[in-house]
């Protein structure tokens, strides 16, 4: 067995720190009962320390940012962590007071032994932005308590481990903890001062519990522990410290809570395809029971769990959206996801990676433009020009599917078209009515030429669109080519006649 | 070439150095091989005379005058291309239909940025298009169109995913703009190519190609080299187009250019107008 045991000593800081939009410098502390518990490097440096009252602590640094402590933010912040964890070993379980355990003696193989497995750790964690300190052991308790008192630490086996357990203070123990003076009174400082006292004098004065704990962190004594399972659907919540006014500041949180996800993701080996996030508005008069709440949806064409990508995707969506009030919480949902083989690490570009490129493009664009505006167009069979051409919105997910290349691959000019050319590219939206002089088409004041025509078309008496025109093909004074139409019949009683319609050209 | 190697000959002191050169030259020639022509050299040097060559393949136009006169024989890759044309409808689709079908049938997409009308479907078969390859992008409805529209294609240029991009551009677009997309083309393994209208024919551009197209009668395009790898080429360039009219319809669309005025002509079709 091999353990390897996470702490993380700043974790109420950090999680309090995420909920606060970023400034670099600031001095942060966390009160509890009017009294400060927890206090950063900078608030440190200023004189602020743990244990002072909440009035002290102001007096000496005006500028502090006191946040409360709250047990359930550090939860949801240590399960992330854990759920990190489970991308690496399916036996996670967490230990007081803030760390995360792991066994990973089965894993050492696959991920290339353990100093890769802590590079790739430490890579994974990076995101959720905790400060770690890590130890491996052959037990749980004992890499717990190592890693509490040691930066990075690795005792490969017994001896080691009983070498380093020796120097560790006695107060990391939990049960230690209501006898502290006790012991500091008998000269009891390290765990190693134990070992050579009489161990039943030992358990009749501070109770078994201490031997307990002692023999399962030296391995003398079973310490069976119950692994955490990551729930099937996830849910995070951060509320902010400060309200979110801006995209920008809403951002932040939606970092945070996007970098949970990627957590729980990588912990169920999955790829999101749908996720929610939910802005919890602040009340817009005192007294109202139920906050405003603005849900964004982000649909994925493709799966996936790159942090990067969702951001840029929220970003667009945020930009465009507009909030009815600031935001004082964000929650983070996902359910729809999708269990599939990774994706290739390929070293040159195949057709599979550059369509998922592709795919990416067109979402983003979606996520900015508009789904309308990124268009694809569909033939139709329809005499009518105007309704010859159907307009839909692209589909990223059919980019997917498509069947990329039908190999090809070398960029030669095809035949020339075999069929000719008949329909002009450009349509104008709206036939333009153009003045006659002698019954010929003038264009911006110059006739027009007819050089070929007519070509009758006459359709639509089944759908009320009915269409009865002569196109003809027309050139302007300096070369260019037109389509114009006559009407044959008076399309409206108020426009007497029929006259004559610039409908294309030919590009 | 190195002066270690003129020392011996010419034991002359430090200042004296640049002196020792003739000295040198006084050496017998066979001794010293002719100096490499500097197109040579690299593939991205080129002397003023000559047409520069690309260093990534260039995609053909289709048509043999236009190739013969462009850097590298075609449309080039991974760089801007800039067409400046008085108003849409001259024939410039024709102009790049067929290379636009090469990118296609090497199962890539081509994307339209804001094109000046609707796109009509048959057309752009008749064209040899394939229209499931091809996307149209249209930012102009956006609150910000300006910046919508060069952000879409920065980000289509610089995914390098597209096989080729054409975007309708407005004339009036600062240079740093230009410079910007054309850096973003960089990663874009294909032609990329920028219309606008004829009024930025004046401004500065970044592109490394720049042409202006005239329409010279029916089915012909007047191609004018603004700018190109290679020296300047002052007459226009007269190319066929893929024909839309029957040859008699073309003689007639002539006579009636040289005549000036298309009303001399007597309008033999007077009977079928007169059916409303």
């Amino acid at each position: 067995m091999l353990w390897v045991a996470l702490h993380l000593p700043l974790l109420s800081l950090e999680s309090l720190a995420a909920s606060l939009p970023p400034t670099p410098g600031q001095a942060l502390a966390l009160m509890d009962a009017h009294h400060i518990v927890a206090a950063d490097v900078q608030a440190q440096s200023l004189g602020v320390m743990p244990g002072m009252k909440r009035a002290t602590a102001l007096a000496l640094a005006p500028q502090l940012v006191l946040g409360q402590a709250d047990a359930w933010r550090d939860e949801q912040a240590l399960n992330s962590v854990a759920h990190a964890a489970l991308a690496y070993t399916p036996m996670v379980c967490r230990f007081e007071p803030a760390g995360v355990l792991m066994e990973v003696q089965a894993s050492l193989r696959y991920f290339g032994g353990l100093p890769s497995l802590v590079a790739r750790l430490r890579g994974t964690l990076a995101p959720l932005g905790h400060r770690l300190q890590l130890a491996s052991a052959p037990t749980a308790q004992g890499a717990a308590l190592l890693a509490q008192g040691h930066e990075c630490l690795h005792c490969p086996d017994r001896t080691s481990l009983q070498r380093a357990l020796d120097a560790a203070p006695l107060e990391l123990l939990a049960s230690a903890q209501a006898h502290g003076p006790a012991l500091q009174g008998m000269g009891l400082r390290h765990l190693g001062d134990l070992r050579p006292l009489p161990r039943p004098g030992l358990a009749r004065r501070f109770g078994p519990a201490l031997l307990d704990e002692i023999d399962r962190a030296c391995g003398e004594r079973p310490d069976p522990r119950e692994p955490i399972v990551a729930p099937p659907v996830f849910r995070s919540q951060l509320e902010l410290m400060a309200r979110a006014d801006t995209t920008d500041q809403l951002l932040h949180g939606a970092q945070v809570l996007l970098a949970r996800l990627v957590a729980w993701l990588s912990a169920q080996h999955a790829y999101v395809a749908c996720f929610r996030l939910l802005m919890k508005h602040e009340p817009r008069w005192r007294g109202e029971q139920t906050a405003a709440i603005t849900p964004l949806e982000i649909a994925l064409a493709e799966p996936s769990r790159e942090a990067a990508h969702m951001l840029s995707l929220l970003r667009e969506r945020l930009g465009a959206l507009q909030l009815p009030a600031p935001t004082l919480e964000l929650a983070l949902e996902a359910d729809d996801i999708s269990r599939r083989a990774p994706p290739h690490a390929e070293l040159f570009p195949t057709p599979q990676s550059e369509r998922a490129g592709l795919t990416r493009l067109i979402e983003r664009l979606q996520a900015r433009l508009g789904r309308e505006q990124v268009q694809c167009l569909v033939p139709v069979a329809d005499h009518r020009p105007e309704r010859s051409t159907r307009v839909c919105p692209a589909d990223p997910a059919t980019w997917r599917e498509r069947g990329a290349a039908p190999a090809g691959g070398d960029a030669v000019p095809g035949p020339a078209p075999l069929q000719a050319i008949t329909r002009p590219l450009w349509l104008l939206p709206e036939p333009l009515p153009l003045q006659e002089r002698h019954s010929r088409p003038l264009l911006e004041g110059r006739l027009l030429q007819l050089l070929a025509g007519p070509e009758r078309i006459e359709a639509g008496w089944w759908d009320g669109g009915l269409t009865e025109r002569d196109y003809f093909i027309a050139q302007t004074p300096e070369g260019a080519l037109v389509w114009l139409y006559r009407a044959r019949l008076p399309t409206r009683p108020e426009r007497q006649g029929a006259g004559w319609f610039l409908h294309g050209r030919y590009a | 070439m190195a002066p270690q190697a003129l020392a011996p000959s010419t034991p002359a002191p430090q200042a004296a150095r640049p002196v020792a050169v003739p000295a040198g030259g006084a050496q017998p020639a066979v001794m010293r091989p002719a100096p490499p022509a500097p197109e040579d050299l690299h593939p991205s040097l080129w002397r003023a005379h000559q047409l520069g060559r690309h260093a990534d393949q260039a995609l053909p136009s289709g048509h043999e005058v236009l190739d013969a006169q462009l850097p590298g024989g075609g449309w080039p890759c991974r760089v801007l291309t800039e067409l400046l044309l008085p108003h849409p409808g001259i024939g410039e689709m024709r102009l790049l239909a067929r290379a636009l079908a090469a990118v296609q049938q090497g199962g890539r997409l081509v994307m339209m940025f804001d094109p000046p009308a609707v796109v009509c479907a048959p057309a752009l078969a008749e064209l040899g298009l394939k229209v499931e390859q091809l996307l149209v992008i249209h930012t102009e409805l956006q609150p910000r169109p300006g910046a919508d529209r060069l952000w879409a294609l920065e980000q289509a240029l610089k995914s390098g995913h597209v096989g080729a991009v054409v975007a309708w551009l407005p004339p009036r677009l600062r240079a740093e703009r230009v410079r910007r997309l054309q850096l973003a083309a960089h990663a874009h393994e294909g032609p990329a190519f920028m219309l606008r209208e004829m009024a930025a024919q004046g401004q500065a551009s970044a592109a490394p190609l720049r042409l202006s197209l005239h329409p010279a009668g029916a089915d012909q395009l007047a191609l004018r080299l603004l700018k190109r790898r290679g020296p300047p080429l002052l007459a226009p360039l007269h190319l066929a187009l893929p024909p839309v009219l029957s040859a008699a319809a073309a003689r007639r669309a002539q006579v009636g250019l040289q005549a000036g005025d298309p009303v001399a002509e007597p309008l033999q079709g007077a009977s079928f107008i007169n059916l409303a």
